[in-house]
């Protein structure tokens, strides 16, 4: 017998892994590629060297050495994607909601309503967190 | 740019080791540049986290595809690790930026962590393939049917296994999520005991599952970029040099033994996270 004669993986499985995988190579590639750009010095929005001199102080400490400011939710990131270094923020971003998308992904492939009820549960606490943060 | 590639050679030599050691590369990676680095312990929790979660979304699909990641163990614990994975990172943050010394704490407790790490791996056994019978799963088990099976190569055919104890269990995930949040370790150090010697589930399982709990941790970037503590000069390198690495040392770990890697790296992990004790006492002005 061959494995894939035998092992069954459930659908909500293994829509979570293909939903999983795509978000992540299109996340690797959106922070990677502005990112090289940046650190070749095009349109920085935080040039290295003063990267450099106030990256040993906290982060709050670092914005306001920096930049003069006080960050508080994403709209930092939106309000500045024409920089590479910020448009590379976007990558991370999508990277972080990939489990999201692919919980809401398997919620509909889910083998029994319990799955989807917790999938469910944990994409809103997820949505929930994104929220709270932004407040 | 000098610390870029300085940054991005470390990783890369975490990335190798980390494979070959069974240690997870956040674990070794945020006591050991809080140690070298002049960045703050705030952005290196912020790559830490960025590098975990990225490294386990590589990985996942194809575990699920053979069989070895539980995805149905995954969703029972993803909505108790979401929420305290994100509060660890929010007052992992606060600390630093509402108390003057915040740094200190999160150093002397960073280094509490990593010296738990270290025994945690010292005392757990692996158990390659628990025996869980159908009567020994909880009602949670059984109704949810947390169970599975996969193709395992060195006995030639396909193992089943059950679990057990998912009550306690879930308990036992939030702590963890949230000290993965606070200081952006990731958590297969804590998860893959938990599956293996509390749940009952194979060790390779396990370690596979693991990796797929690690993403619930996902939230808790969000605390970090929100307050901008993650900064691509940083992020990027670490990931790049992580990933590449660990590449390498998945083909390094077929043809060197283990055990001396698994001792040097209890080792490191011991000096690390005594001298952030020691660095963080001597910040507060203890010792």
């Amino acid at each position: 017998m061959t494995e894939h004669e035998e092992v069954k993986v459930e659908d909500m499985e293994l829509v979570f892994g293909k939903t999983m995988i795509v978000f992540t190579i299109v996340g690797i590639v959106m922070m990677v590629i502005p990112a090289i750009f940046y650190l070749a010095g095009v349109r920085q929005y935080l040039p290295l060297s003063e990267v450099s001199k106030y990256w040993a102080g906290s982060a709050s400490e670092f914005w306001q050495n920096t930049k003069g400011i006080h960050l508080h939710g994403y709209g930092w990131i939106f309000n500045n994607l024409f920089y590479t270094d910020i448009l590379s923020m976007l990558g991370v971003l999508l990277l972080m909601i990939t489990p999201l998308i692919s919980m809401l992904a398997s919620m509909f492939k889910a083998s029994s309503k319990t799955y989807g009820i917790l999938f469910l549960l944990a994409a809103l606490e997820f949505i929930i967190s994104i929220l709270f943060k932004t407040s | 740019m000098g610390w870029s590639i300085i940054l991005f050679l470390f990783t890369f030599a975490i990335g190798i080791i980390s494979p070959v050691s069974g240690v997870g590369g956040g674990v070794l990676f945020v006591p050991l540049a809080t140690l070298i680095f002049p960045f703050h312990v705030d952005f290196i929790r912020g790559a830490g986290l960025v590098m975990a979660v990225t490294s386990a979304l590589s990985s996942i699909p194809y575990l699920i595809k053979k069989g070895l990641a539980s995805i149905k163990i995954f969703a029972v614990i993803a909505p108790v690790m979401v929420i305290t994975s994100v509060v660890g990172g929010f007052i992992g943050l606060k600390v630093t930026s509402a108390f003057p010394g915040g740094k200190y704490y999160i150093e002397l407790m960073l280094g509490a962590i990593i010296l738990l790490v270290f025994a945690v791996m010292m005392l757990s056994k692996k158990l390659e393939f628990p025996d869980v019978k159908e009567e020994d799963m909880d009602s949670w088990a059984k109704s949810l049917n947390l169970r599975g099976a996969w193709y395992e190569p060195n006995l030639g055919r396909v193992v089943h296994y059950n679990t057990k104890n998912t009550k306690i269990s879930e308990v036992i995930f939030a702590v963890i999520g949230f000290i993965a949040g606070m200081f952006g370790l990731g958590a297969g150090w804590a998860n893959v005991p938990v599956l293996n010697m509390l749940m009952g589930t194979p060790i390779k399982v396990a370690t596979a599952t693991s990796m797929a709990i690690i993403t619930a941790n996902a939230p808790a970037i969000g605390i970090y970029l929100t307050k901008g503590a993650i900064l691509p000069s940083i992020v990027i390198p670490s990931v790049l040099g992580i990933t590449i690495g660990a590449r390498i040392g998945a083909k390094v770990a077929e043809i060197i033994k283990p055990v001396f890697v698994r001792y040097l790296v209890l080792a490191v992990l011991l000096l690390a996270g005594a001298l952030n004790v020691v660095k963080g006492l001597r910040g507060l002005g203890i010792i």
